[in-house]
C-alpha cells in the first residue's frame, strides 16, 4: 500500500535537501575562489612590501608570520630571506603565481621582478594553512543549513500531517459508523476536496438505505402473506383428511409439498430476519452451551424417532450474539445432523473453549460430504447428491447451510467442514470469537 | 577536506541510492506481473542494506592486505571479480527469473528475483561502502578535520540519496509500462557501467591489453562537473573511455536488451495485465 | 552476424597477445609523504607502457586518481602499490590524490 504521507514528506525533503545542499555547495565554492582571490591579492601586495625592504643592513630573522615565507634574489645571489627559508630560491624565476611542493608542505607562491633594481622577490604561503583558514569561515555560513534539515524534515511531516488531517477524520468517521448506522455522514468544515466523496458516500448510504427498508417491508410482507394461506391450506388439508381419509396417496403427498413449502418459507424468512441492522441491536451475552442444550431438548423426539444416540459434552461458554439467530443456527446443524446421520447412529456435540475461540462442533457418522463438495454446501439451495436419490426425499430446501454461514458471518465466526471422528460422517465446527 | 568529502560521498552513495531506486521500482513491477500468485516485499531491501554495510566495513579492513596480492594488483583484480559477479545476477534476473521454467512454481522465482537483488545491493554497496570507510577512517584521524568531513559527509551523502528519493518517485508517478521500460533501460546502463568498470579495472592492473582512446568528451562534459558525475552514476559515463571499455559497455546492455525481461517491457505485457 | 563476432573476437585475442609480448614496461616511483606526490611532475616517455609504482609513506589511506588517465585507486597507509599507465601520446596528464586534493596534486608528463 502506497502512502500519501510517506509520499509527500520523503518527496519534499528530498527536493529540499537537494536544492539546499546544492546551494550550500555553490556558496562554499564562490565563497572559497573568493578567499583564495583575497589571499592571492595579499600575496602580491606583501611582495611589493619585501621589495621595498632595504636589505644593506641586517635582515637575517625577519619573520613574516606563520606559514608566509620570502626571498629577495638579485642575479643568482640571495639578498634576503625570512627566517626558516631554504637557501636555494624556493620558486622559479618567472613572474607570477605559482605552487610548490617543499619542506613538506605545498605553497602558493608568488614572484615579482622589479627591472629597475634587478631584484626577484619571492613570497610564498602554505597552502593548508590559508585554506583551513577559509574554510572555517565559509562553514560557519554553512552549517546551519545543514543542522536546519531535521528541524525542516520535522516541519514538513507536522505539516503534511495537518494537510492530511480532514482526510484522516473522515476516514475514522467512516470506520467507526456502526453497520446498521446508515445516517449520512456529517462533516462540517470539511476540505474543498473532500466535497465530492463526501457527497458520493452519503448518496450510497442514502439508497442503500432505500434498498433495505424495501427488503424489510418485503421480508415483514412475504411474512404475512405467504403465512395466512399456509394456515389456510393447512387447516383444508386437514378438513380434507378428514372427509377422505388421511392414507390415501395422493393427500399424503399433498400434505409433505404443504409441509416442505412451510419449511422454505419459514428458512427464507429467517435469512431475512438475520440482518446487520438487526443483529447490532439484538446483540448481548449469550451462554452457547446452555442454548445448545435447550435446542437438542426441542428437537429431541425426532433423535428418538431415528434411534440416534446423541451426546453433548461441554461447559458454560459466553460470547457475543443474537439469541434468535444462533437458536437458528444450532437448530439447522441439529436438523441436518438428524437427517443424514442413518438410523441408529451417533451425534456428537461439544462446545468448548480452543485457544481463544469458542467451538460449536456437531458431528455425525453420516456418510460424509466429499472434499470437493465441502464449499458448495453454503451456496443457497443446493443440496448434495450424497445418499443418491434418497436425498431428494429428505425434507429440505437446501437454505439451512447458507443460513448457518449468513449468521456466523454476523458473529465474525467461521464455518470449517471436516471429516468426523467417526469412521464416516462430517463434522461443522464453528468457531465464536471469546466475549472479552 | 570539506569539498573532497562532498565530492567523495556524493559519488559513492548517488551510484548505490539510484541503483537502490531503481531495483525497488522494479520489486513493485514484478509483484504487478507476477504478484498476484505470490507476494514480493520491498523488505529485501534492510536485508542488502545490513549485510551491505557488513560486508563493506570488512573489505575495508582487508583492502591493505589485498591491494598486495597479484604483485600489488590484487585490489583491481577483487573488484573486477565483485563487478563480474554483479553482472552475472544482473544476468539472472534479466534471464533465468521471467523464465517459463518457473511458471508454475512462483514462489521460487520471487526467491531468485529476491536473492539477486539482494547480491546485487549488497555488492555495490561493498565496493562503494569500503571505499567512504577508507576515507572517513583516515581522514578523521586528525581532529582538525572532523567538522568539515563530517558535515562534507552529511552534505555529499544527503544530495545522492535525495536524487535516489527522487528518481524512486518519479519512477512510481510513471504508468506502470513506461516505468517498467525506463528502469529496464536504466539496468541496461548499469550492467554497461559495471563492464566498462572490468576493464578499466584490468587494465589498470596489465591484465588486459591497452587500447586507444575511443572517444574525448572531456571538453564538452568533464567527468568531474556536477552533471559529468550524475551522469556517471546513472549510465556510466565516462569522458575518456577505451575502445575496449565502450566495446564491453555496449555488449553488456546488449544482455539486457536481449534479455526475455526486456521483452516483457517493449511490447507492454504490463499494460494489457496491469492496467486494466 | 556469427562472422562478425567472430572477427571481434579474433582481433581482441590478437590486441590480447600483442600486448603481452610488449608486456615489459618502464616502472617508475612515486612517493606520497606529508599529502603530497614526490616527485609533483613525473616524466614518462610517450608511447610506452609504464608501471608506476606508488608507495604511501602516511599512515592514512590515499586514492591516487585521474581523470585524464582514467585511473583510480585507493592506497592504504604505510603501503604500496602498482599501476598500469599508457602507452600516452605526450603531453600533460595531472593526477591527484582524492583523499587529500588539496595538497597531493601532481602530473604525468608524457615526452
Amino acid at each position: 500500500m502506497r502512502s500519501i504521507r510517506l509520499f509527500l514528506v520523503a518527496s519534499i525533503l528530498a527536493t529540499l535537501t537537494l536544492f539546499n545542499f546544492v546551494a550550500a555547495l555553490q556558496g562554499y565554492q564562490s565563497s572559497m575562489e573568493e578567499a583564495e582571490a583575497l589571499f592571492d591579492r595579499q600575496l602580491e601586495d606583501l611582495a611589493a612590501i619585501v621589495l621595498n625592504i632595504d636589505v644593506s643592513g641586517e635582515v637575517e630573522g625577519i619573520s613574516l608570520g606563520n606559514g608566509i615565507l620570502f626571498q629577495i634574489w638579485q642575479s643568482s645571489e640571495l639578498l634576503a630571506a625570512s627566517s626558516g627559508s631554504p637557501a636555494e630560491s624556493i620558486l622559479e624565476f618567472e613572474e607570477g603565481f605559482s605552487f610548490v611542493n617543499f619542506d613538506s608542505y605545498r605553497w602558493r607562491g608568488f614572484t615579482q621582478f622589479n627591472p629597475s633594481s634587478q631584484r626577484w622577490v619571492m613570497v610564498v604561503e602554505r597552502t593548508d594553512l590559508r585554506f583551513i583558514l577559509a574554510e572555517n569561515v565559509v562553514l560557519e555560513s554553512v552549517l546551519p543549513i545543514l543542522l536546519g534539515i531535521p528541524l525542516v524534515g520535522l516541519l514538513i511531516w507536522s505539516i503534511v500531517s495537518l494537510g492530511l488531517r480532514p482526510l484522516d477524520k473522515l476516514s475514522t468517521e467512516l470506520k467507526k459508523k456502526q453497520a446498521h448506522d446508515l445516517s449520512p455522514v456529517v462533516y462540517e468544515n470539511s476540505a474543498r476536496e473532500l466535497e465530492q466523496v463526501i457527497q458520493s458516500t452519503n448518496s450510497f448510504i442514502l439508497r442503500l438505505d432505500e434498498v433495505l427498508e424495501r427488503e424489510k417491508r418485503f421480508s415483514a410482507d412475504a411474512a404475512h402473506e405467504l403465512r395466512t394461506p399456509i394456515s389456510a391450506l393447512k387447516i383444508q388439508l386437514h378438513n380434507l383428511g378428514e372427509e377422505i381419509g388421511s392414507d390415501h396417496e395422493s393427500f399424503q403427498q399433498l400434505q409433505s409439498g404443504v409441509e416442505r413449502m412451510q419449511h422454505l418459507i419459514e428458512q427464507l424468512l429467517s435469512l431475512y430476519r438475520t440482518t446487520p441492522e438487526k443483529f447490532a441491536q439484538n446483540c448481548h451475552q449469550v451462554d452457547l452451551y446452555q442454548l445448545v442444550q435447550e435446542q437438542i431438548a426441542q428437537l429431541y423426539s425426532s433423535f428418538e424417532n431415528r434411534n440416534q444416540i446423541l451426546e453433548l459434552s461441554g461447559d458454560e461458554a459466553l460470547i457475543e450474539g443474537d439469541d434468535f439467530a444462533l437458536q437458528t443456527l444450532v437448530s439447522n446443524l441439529l436438523s441436518n445432523a438428524n437427517k443424514y446421520t442413518p438410523e441408529g447412529g451417533k451425534i456428537l456435540v461439544s462446545v468448548c473453549e480452543i485457544d481463544s475461540d469458542i467451538v460449536l462442533s456437531v458431528e455425525d457418522s453420516g456418510p460424509g460430504i466429499a472434499e470437493e463438495d465441502r464449499l458448495r454446501i453454503f451456496d443457497r439451495f443446493y443440496r448434495s447428491d450424497l445418499g443418491g436419490n434418497s436425498n431428494r426425499e429428505m425434507p429440505g430446501c437446501g437454505l439451512g447451510l447458507t443460513i448457518v454461514a449468513h449468521i456466523a458471518e454476523l458473529h465474525q465466526a467461521r464455518v470449517v467442514v471436516e471429516g468426523s471422528n467417526f469412521e464416516s460422517g462430517s463434522a461443522f465446527r464453528v468457531k465464536f470469537r471469546k466475549k472479552k | 577536506m570539506f569539498i573532497n568529502s562532498v565530492i567523495l560521498l556524493l559519488q559513492e552513495i548517488l551510484e548505490a541510492a539510484l541503483l537502490i531506486s531503481v531495483l525497488l521500482v522494479i520489486t513493485n513491477l514484478f509483484h504487478d506481473i507476477w504478484g498476484r500468485s505470490f507476494v514480493l516485499r520491498k523488505t529485501w531491501i534492510f536485508y542488502a542494506l545490513i549485510l551491505g554495510c557488513a560486508g563493506a566495513w570488512l573489505y575495508a579492513l582487508v583492502t591493505p592486505t589485498v591491494s598486495e596480492w597479484f604483485d600489488y594488483v590484487g585490489q583491481e583484480v577483487v573488484n573486477s571479480l565483485i563487478h563480474l559477479v554483479s553482472l552475472g545476477f544482473l544476468i539472472l534476473l534479466s534471464w533465468v527469473a521471467p523464465s517459463n521454467y518457473f511458471s508454475d512454481k512462483t514462489s521460487q522465482r520471487a526467491q531468485l528475483v529476491i536473492a539477486s537483488m539482494v547480491v546485487i545491493v549488497l555488492l555495490a554497496l561493498v565496493r562503494e561502502g569500503s571505499e567512504i570507510l577508507l576515507y572517513l577512517g583516515g581522514v578523521t584521524s586528525q581532529s582538525e578535520n572532523v567538522v568539515p568531513v563530517l558535515s562534507g559527509a552529511v552534505i555529499g551523502a544527503g544530495i545522492g540519496l535525495s536524487c535516489g528519493v527522487i528518481l524512486y518517485y518519479g519512477l512510481t508517478s510513471l504508468s506502470h509500462t513506461w516505468a517498467f521500460r525506463v528502469c529496464l533501460l536504466l539496468l541496461a546502463f548499469v550492467c554497461g557501467n559495471i563492464a566498462s568498470q572490468i576493464v578499466m579495472l584490468l587494465t589498470q592492473a596489465d591484465w588486459l591489453p591497452y587500447t586507444a582512446i575511443a572517444w574525448d568528451t572531456a571538453g564538452l562534459l568533464p567527468e568531474n562537473s556536477i552533471t559529468g558525475r550524475l551522469l556517471y552514476a546513472l549510465i556510466g559515463y565516462e569522458a575518456t573511455p577505451s575502445i575496449l571499455q565502450a566495446v564491453c559497455y555496449g555488449l553488456a546492455m546488449l544482455i539486457i536488451i536481449f534479455g526475455p525481461l526486456f521483452r516483457l517491457a517493449w511490447p507492454g505485457i504490463l499494460a494489457k495485465n496491469v492496467e486494466q | 552476424m556469427k562472422n562478425y563476432i567472430a572477427t571481434i573476437l579474433m582481433s581482441l585475442s590478437l590486441l590480447f597477445v600483442s600486448s603481452l609480448a610488449s608486456a615489459a614496461a618502464v616502472e617508475i616511483e612515486l612517493v606520497i609523504k606529508d599529502h603530497l606526490f614526490f616527485p609533483a611532475e613525473v616524466e614518462v616517455p610517450a608511447g610506452q607502457k609504464v608501471k608506476l609504482r606508488i608507495i604511501n609513506q602516511d599512515p592514512t589511506p590515499e586514492e591516487f586518481e585521474s581523470y585524464e588517465l582514467n585511473r583510480e585507486k585507493v592506497i592504504a597507509g604505510n603501503r604500496q602499490t602498482v599501476i598500469f599507465i599508457g602507452p600516452l601520446s605526450p603531453g600533460e596528464y595531472p593526477f591527484f590524490g582524492e583523499f587529500y586534493p588539496k595538497t597531493a596534486q601532481g602530473k604525468v608528463i608524457a615526452k
